[in-house]
């Protein structure tokens, strides 16, 4: 991660810290494309974790829930995640190590061509709630 | 008429199984397999007789408490097991099946089925049912390959070419032609990625030039980097020689079981043991998920994985063992050996770490 990425990366930090204070979701994080080749999008900041194996990932272009945002600049949210099987599209491995059952996540973009640098993810554990669209609402304002 | 009963004749003559009539105790009828069988076997045929009334007799007796048994009555038609000893000493085994053709003349009719024939139909169905497998886990693989080629790399590629025709094109100012260029650079290095994961999965080049253990290593770092669940390689197999075939096989069985554990156990850990004893190498595959109960027909995996079948069959090939330990609770272990000799003509490889 660059020098110049540190103000971002605190920015986001604070983002995930605001959202999970201020809502009841059990866990909130943040994953961010470094700066550097080979521009790993990893999770930088998260809350509410049980554990510790978030940092092992790395997410992948087009596969699982985040991946597929940072693909597509899409929201997604999934409440039947944990059903999904490890080959799914849709398989998330954060939701996995956490025990998330409901997920939301939102793209993170970048002026000028709003490319997708991140993604922002937030979940509820044992089906406390379902996600809908005002949850990507939430979030998407959250980032502005 | 006349017609007809030559064909039952013919039938009852040619049956593949062998079948004898008796009315009191005096052998009416038999058909040529059975005269074959009589003339091969050091055998009385009323001890044949005997064996099945002994038979009708018990699921007649009113003393038994098993008369009238509901699960009696769905028994398929009197099985009797039978070992049969021929003259030269050579054991065979029978099923015999009979049925009381008219109880007022006591005439019953026996049939002989050889169980090895019908050991060796089950065999058959089962390779049948693997070959299918085989071939459906053939076409899926090359449908993934296909699809990641089609979603991830091309359109990579394609968002990279857009993204080179946009500072052909655009009039851009210094900071557009940067975030531009970044983009391209990320692009790359994302399809970059894409192709070397897809090549590991296919097959791992380092395989080849590199052994088994880097091979594994590098196999286990990008499935922790996609799962989140840990991996270990434990590798004490220094100076080890392993043909190329069971190199493959080794792989591909930890592929599959890791995949396996992924997929069905909820795992944290995976670790995968590489070790050399005096006369095998022994590959282990120990997760700390959920565990199954294992059927306790050993044949049968539970059903839980044609794919951990199809490895057996591959394993068994080259003279290995292969066996899975789990239960409930307690996580899996699959563990395969396969022998090893200092002189193997095969080609070679030296494993060093």
């Amino acid at each position: 991660m660059g020098v110049e990425q540190a103000p971002v990366r605190n920015r986001y930090q604070e983002v995930v810290t605001r959202l999970y204070h201020s809502s009841n979701y059990d866990f909130v994080g943040v994953a961010l494309r470094e700066n550097q080749s080979p521009h790993l999008t990893r999770w930088i900041h998260v809350l509410g974790n049980t554990n510790e194996r978030w940092r092992r990932i790395v997410l992948r272009r087009g596969i699982g829930l985040a991946g597929l945002v940072v693909q597509t600049g899409q929201p997604f949210l999934n409440n039947e995640i944990l059903q999904l099987d490890y080959r799914n599209q849709f398989y998330c491995p954060i939701a996995r190590l956490e025990q998330l059952t409901n997920v939301v996540a939102v793209p993170i973009t970048k002026a000028p061509f709003n490319q997708v640098v991140g993604v922002l993810l937030a979940g509820y554990r044992e089906h406390k709630k379902e996600m809908n669209d005002q949850d990507i609402q939430k979030l998407s304002q959250y980032l502005h | 008429m006349l017609e007809t009963n030559k064909w039952i004749q013919k039938f009852f003559d040619r049956s593949s199984d062998a079948l004898l009539i008796f009315q009191e105790d005096e052998l009416v009828l038999s058909n040529q397999l059975a005269r074959e069988l009589l003339d091969q076997l050091d055998l009385k045929l009323t001890y044949l007789l005997q064996v099945a009334r002994n038979k009708i007799a018990q699921q007649q007796n009113v003393v038994d408490n098993c008369f009238n048994c509901a699960i009696l009555d769905h028994m398929p038609n009197h099985i009797i097991p039978l070992t049969l000893t021929t003259k030269t000493g050579q054991k065979l085994h029978y099923s015999i099946t009979y049925q009381v053709l008219d109880e007022e003349n006591e005439v019953l009719a026996i049939e002989l089925k050889s169980q090895e024939a019908l050991h060796r139909a089950n065999e058959l169905a089962q390779q049948k049912q693997l070959n299918q497998y085989v071939n459906r886990a053939y076409e899926d693989e090359r449908k993934r390959i296909s699809r990641d080629l089609h979603d991830s790399i091309a359109q990579g590629l394609y968002s990279v070419r857009m993204g080179i025709q946009r500072i052909e094109n655009e009039k851009l100012s210094s900071d557009e032609l940067q975030a531009i260029a970044e983009m391209v650079e990320t692009q790359l290095d994302d399809t970059l990625a894409e192709v070397k994961g897809m090549a590991l999965e296919i097959r791992p080049s380092v395989l080849d030039s590199f052994g088994l253990v880097a091979a594994l290593k590098a196999l286990t770092k990008r499935l922790q980097e996609n799962s989140g669940v840990g991996f270990t390689v434990i590798n004490q197999v220094n100076g080890t020689h392993l043909s190329d075939d069971v190199k493959s096989v080794l792989y591909r069985v930890a592929q599959e079981a890791i995949s396996n554990a992924l997929r069905h156990a909820n795992p944290t850990e995976i670790t995968i043991m590489l070790v050399t004893h005096p006369n095998f190498i022994s590959l282990e595959v120990i997760d700390d998920g959920d565990g199954f109960e294992i059927n306790s027909n050993k044949d049968d995996y539970n059903g839980h994985s044609m794919g951990l079948m199809n490895m057996n069959e591959r394993i068994k090939a080259l003279n290995g063992t292969f066996n899975i330990d789990s239960a409930l609770g307690e996580g899996t272990t699959v563990m395969v050996r396969f022998p090893i000799t200092k002189s193997n003509h095969q080609k070679e490889e030296t494993i060093n770490e």
